[in-house]
């Protein structure tokens, strides 16, 4: 039996490997797993690393996620107060961006783990790494520079700016992000991160139009990419659509993994991509708070079934909400183990 | 004015929310105007139908964006805003809705944009703002006589979480308040999920915002009946 590095790496080289690698992205729960308030769990670098250990051990999927929450990158960007909730993410509760002039106030640090936040992020990913021995890929989660600043200043005021806006304003802002993205980048990998999750929901074909998409969001996805390269990083489509942008990507961009919104479609996707990416397929995971075993089990069965047939396949959940319960999450891999492996007939890619 | 030149006018304005351009679609407004069309035909023939056209496709089939729905709503509420005074006579104001985001929700865009689709169709708009706690939105409806209560919700524990809708719900059992207030809700969530507003206890909930005026009139008048 092939462990999760070995799934992935075996994808990458263009291989089959004996399944489906599946990704589970589990992260409040984490907290649960130690007992601990989810303040308490983010607290600390070594909880989150813990409690993500425990995750994989306890499910058997194939990935260590080395994220806390979104709203840490704009925590490192100023954002002064971060929300907590019991059940559910950390949210900003500050605004860095209230007027033009906090633009030209913002502050990428040379080295992030001068801030004390990341520096925990990255003890994680550490720990993670170190931990993993090899068997299972790290995941690093950056926000691409065209989506963050709907972290700094609000969705609206961000949309507005980019879409009506002082151009020179907004390619400032967007500058600065992309040298924040950049800099994450590094910076994770660096911690020990395998794989790198470019978040940009703004991007998606949800938010704006395929002609806006190549005109503002298309130049800065290769240009936070510049210094690193496109390796090892899978676009992730943030909770909107992606299967419109996805050939510009590929073309311009070059990256090599696409992690898919569950209402795109993966033989589409395949088809808009060709044979030389790969495909991570999702499941509507806030249905999986109240869907029954045997629900979960023809879902994944479908999806595995057109991801088998699209090959180069990875199963994957969006953000899993804390409200599903245990027996749904072991029902969930169970399925994507069982529906998941590769007959020796069949050819990956 | 012409039923040609009428066209003309709607299909500019379309192509200028279509590529999300802003003075754009401001201009045609303005050239509108100025050419002799009255404020009640710029609001109910450029302004509406425009908005309606979010609904399901746009000019072509390609998907509708948030950020033309965001523009379109955005015009259409400072549009209405600046025309109703101009109306000839007071337009009937089609119902009072207080509105906000959930408890422990800062997502304030699909709120926004609601709210400036709900004015131009004359709705009345108690804006709540974000985080707003349930207690609030029950004793706001009343306060200012709204018939239905709308709740944004961005994230799934805001949406489902005790001091969410399901709470509002709680309260207006409580207290009696059912038949005089309707709940409405919307946000991410709930389009990944068809049921989750009746689970969370709402009796409606709007996909996109630009189909929200035609269910809150329905809430309306059920209320009213």
């Amino acid at each position: 039996m092939m462990t999760g590095m070995e799934r992935f790496g075996a994808l990458m080289s263009g291989g089959t490997p004996d399944r489906v690698p599946i990704v589970c992205n589990l992260l409040d729960q984490g907290a649960r797993e130690l007992g601990l308030s989810i303040l308490e769990y983010y607290s600390r670098g070594e909880h989150v690393a813990e409690g993500q250990l425990r995750m994989r051990e306890k499910y058997g999927y194939d990935t260590l996620t080395g994220m806390f929450y979104s709203a840490l990158e704009a925590e490192v960007m100023g954002c002064r107060n971060i929300i907590y909730a019991d059940d559910g993410p950390p949210n900003v509760g500050h605004l860095v961006i209230n007027a033009p002039r906090d633009i030209k106030r913002l502050h990428v640090p040379d080295d992030l783990n001068e801030h004390p936040r990341f520096r925990e992020l990255t003890t994680c990913i550490g720990l993670l790494k170190k931990e993993a021995q090899g068997r299972f890929p790290v995941l690093g989660v950056v926000t691409a520079s065209f989506s963050l600043p709907a972290m700094l200043m609000g969705v609206g005021p961000w949309m507005e700016l980019f879409l009506n806006g002082d151009p020179a304003l907004r390619d400032e802002l967007l500058e600065t992000c992309s040298l924040f993205c950049s800099r994450q980048i590094a910076a994770l990998r660096e911690a020990g991160a395998d794989l790198i999750v470019y978040v940009d929901p703004l991007a998606s074909a949800t938010f704006i139009q395929l002609k806006k998409f190549r005109e503002l969001a298309l130049p800065w996805i290769i240009r936070d990419l510049e210094a690193h390269g496109p390796a090892g990083v899978i676009f992730f489509n943030g909770g909107g659509r992606i299967n419109p942008i996805l050939a510009d990507i590929r073309e311009h961009a070059g990256i090599g993994a696409y992690y898919l919104n569950p209402y795109d479609d993966i033989t589409e996707a395949r088809a808009l991509l060709g044979s030389n990416s790969l495909i991570a397929g999702t499941i509507n995971d806030i249905r999986l708070i109240d869907w029954s075993p045997d629900e979960i089990e023809r879902e994944v069965e479908k999806i595995m079934l057109a991801g088998k047939r699209a090959g180069g396949f990875i199963f994957g959940t969006l953000l899993m909400p804390c409200g599903i319960p245990e027996e749904n999450i072991r029902a969930l891999v169970a399925a994507a183990i069982r529906h998941g492996h590769h007959a020796e007939s069949v050819v990956c890619r | 004015m012409s039923e040609g030149i009428d066209k003309q006018i709607l299909d500019s304005y379309l192509t200028a929310l279509f590529d999300t351009d802003k003075a754009g679609a401001l201009r045609v407004v303005q050239e509108a105007l100025d050419g002799g069309l009255t404020p009640e035909q710029v609001v109910f023939e450029v302004i509406i139908p425009g908005m309606e056209r979010m609904i399901g496709g746009m000019i072509s089939d390609n998907l509708v964006t948030l950020s033309q729905h965001f523009l379109a709503s955005q015009i259409a509420e400072e549009v209405t805003d600046r025309l109703i005074p101009l109306f000839a006579t007071v337009p009937e104001v089609q119902g009072h809705v207080v509105i906000g985001t959930s408890h422990g929700d800062f997502h304030g865009l699909g709120k926004k944009i609601v709210i400036g689709c709900l004015k131009a169709r004359m709705f009345q708009v108690t804006d709540l703002g974000i985080n707003v706690a349930p207690e609030k939105f029950v004793d706001q409806a009343l306060e200012v006589g709204a018939e239905v209560i709308g709740i944004s919700s961005m994230m799934v524990h805001t949406a489902t979480g005790e001091r969410g809708p399901k709470r509002v719900r709680q309260l207006l059992r409580e207290q009696g308040l059912e038949d005089r207030l309707r709940i409405i809700v919307g946000g991410a969530p709930y389009r990944f999920h068809e049921n989750l507003f009746r689970e969370v206890g709402a009796d409606a909930w709007g996909d996109t915002a630009a189909e929200v005026p035609g269910i809150v009139a329905r809430l309306v008048r059920e209320v009213r009946s």
